[in-house]
């Protein structure tokens, strides 16, 4: 496949690792700093949400279902802003190679996968303290992730090309994803919600995505579209139709625009 | 039919620049004048060029600034789409638009020379085939593992220097990059010129180096306000350049 050759596996790599050397530059601890961050952002919330504001409370394993659902959500967020401005922040490149456009989106959903990587790693710690014993259950979460991945890069892709003319599109997107923050039940549990508003939320990919994850790795009490939704296949296909809907949708705004990216930025 | 011996073909090339005067650079404004087009001027940066580059030729593009030397060489390098016309490349092309296309100030000078390749289209493999010879090149091999930043200009110019005279692929595109450094440098960077015009490669240099485009090229085109002004032998090229700048250079008087 073309998309992959080579030659742009060596530049998807290249980009990838410089972010990735870049990142804790001049810091004393250096790479260790990707395992300590999120170790230390998880301990923060697991005291606030566990002992201060038990907003959990009657969720069974909450603190492996609080942090399922920041990682995921973290995922969102890091590859989302990345992907939003990856085309204006290489703009020296694009007006001096022929590069492949599209492989900078890509290169920021792959910085934030490999952040999420570590994020697991922490979650999985945290998870043995909470009692569970990672088994080969947890290999459905693979799925989850792809199709976290496919919703982040089709919204980045539209994005990114967007935001090329119109500078506007970051602050849009910082307010997007302020609401999107309290419309996923991230910090709170889904069974808090009264049950004739669950449907609302399951609309949005990002919840959907979230319930299954924690089903899979925090408890199966966790209430997924498959389990509430009964025969409501309108509501059950409703997160897959956008995600499939925005992905073409930024396939081919940034095809079109891409043409002139190195003439515009 | 020429394909085996036609290395570039560029078929009546069109460039048009969209000048907008108030871009819309807000959805606001995007907004309000949705139905009010702008004033706008189109800028044809080449208008209707077609020439071939024969394999093995060492080819010079001459011509004034904003005639559209550069515009050609992006669009050849694929960074362009044409506005019209086609052009085709026959073989693997490494453009250097600049020097140092990627280098991070932060990555050690190895990182950069991994990167830089990279961009340029190498792999990992290939770099690492070409990797001793560059640094060699560039005179600067105890200096590898320290960060870019602490290098001085000197030192940064001759590393970029060395990954595009080292750079090994079937066509190569310079812009305005012909010796850097000291004498000494210098005088290695115009005997590796001269090994790259008998290695049967073909190259094609942007400059405004008579001497070099006199020494190096055996066949050259100007340029003039987008259009071909006239393609040959280096000299009679240079020739009608400077002709044709003592022409303007009158009427601006």
């Amino acid at each position: 496949m073309k998309y992959f050759n080579l030659r742009n596996r060596t530049i998807l790599g290249a980009l990838v690792r410089t972010d990735f050397k870049i990142r804790y530059q001049g810091s004393f601890l250096g790479y260790a700093w990707s395992l300590l961050r999120p170790l230390l952002v998880f301990a923060v919330l697991y005291v606030v949400f566990v002992y201060i504001f038990p907003l959990g409370k009657g969720v069974e394993h909450f603190p492996t279902y609080l942090l399922t659902g920041i990682i995921f959500w973290n995922y969102f967020v890091e590859s989302t802003v990345m992907g939003l401005t990856s085309v204006v922040a290489r703009g020296d490149l694009l007006r001096k190679v022929n590069l492949p456009r599209y492989l900078l989106v890509f290169s920021s959903a792959l910085s934030a996968l490999v952040n999420f990587g570590f994020g697991f790693i922490v979650l999985t710690i945290f998870a043995l303290l909470d009692g569970i014993m990672p088994n080969l259950g947890w290999l459905l979460i693979v799925p989850i992730v792809c199709e976290l991945a496919l919703f982040s890069i089709g919204i980045s892709l539209l994005l990114s090309s967007l935001y090329v003319r119109y500078r506007d599109v970051s602050y849009i997107w910082e307010v997007f994803i302020q609401m999107g923050f309290y419309a996923s039940a991230i910090i709170f549990p889904l069974s808090s919600v009264a049950v004739s508003m669950q449907k609302w939320f399951f609309i949005n990919p990002i919840v959907q995505i979230i319930q299954d994850a924690r089903y899979v790795l925090a408890t199966n009490t966790s209430a997924t579209i498959w389990s509430t939704q009964g025969v409501d296949w309108l509501i059950k296909l409703a997160p897959f139709l956008i995600i499939t809907i925005i992905f073409i949708l930024g396939v081919f705004t940034f095809r079109s625009r891409s043409k002139t990216f190195a003439e515009e930025i | 039919m020429s394909e085996n011996k036609v290395a570039i073909e560029i078929k009546n090339i069109h460039k048009e620049f969209v000048l907008l005067h108030n871009k819309n650079s807000t959805l606001k404004q995007a907004a309000v004048n949705i139905f009010k087009k702008g004033p706008k001027t189109i800028y044809k940066a080449l208008d209707g060029v077609s020439f071939n580059i024969n394999k093995g030729d060492f080819f010079g593009i001459i011509g004034r600034n904003g005639s559209g030397k550069s515009t050609l060489l992006k669009l050849i390098a694929g960074i362009y789409e044409p506005t019209a016309g086609n052009i085709y490349v026959y073989g693997g092309l490494t453009p250097f638009i600049e020097l140092g296309v990627g280098f991070n100030p932060e990555l050690s000078g190895r990182d950069n020379v991994y990167l830089n390749g990279a961009m340029l289209g190498f792999t990992r493999k290939q770099m690492s085939a070409m990797y001793d010879e560059i640094v060699d090149f560039a005179e600067i091999g105890p200096f590898m593992d320290q960060k870019l930043k602490n290098y001085s200009s000197g030192m940064q110019i001759r590393l970029a220097f060395s990954i595009a005279i080292k750079a090994d692929n079937d066509i190569l595109m310079f812009d305005e990059v012909l010796a850097v450094g000291d004498a000494n440098f210098q005088e290695k960077c115009i005997k590796q010129f001269e090994r790259l015009r008998h290695s049967g490669k073909t190259v094609v240099l942007v400059t405004h180096n008579m001497v070099a485009i006199k020494q190096f090229c055996n066949r050259a085109l100007l340029l003039n306000s987008g259009r071909i002004d006239f393609i040959g032998e280096p000299k009679e090229v240079i020739n009608r350049y400077e002709k044709l700048n003592r022409l303007q250079d009158a009427t601006s008087k």
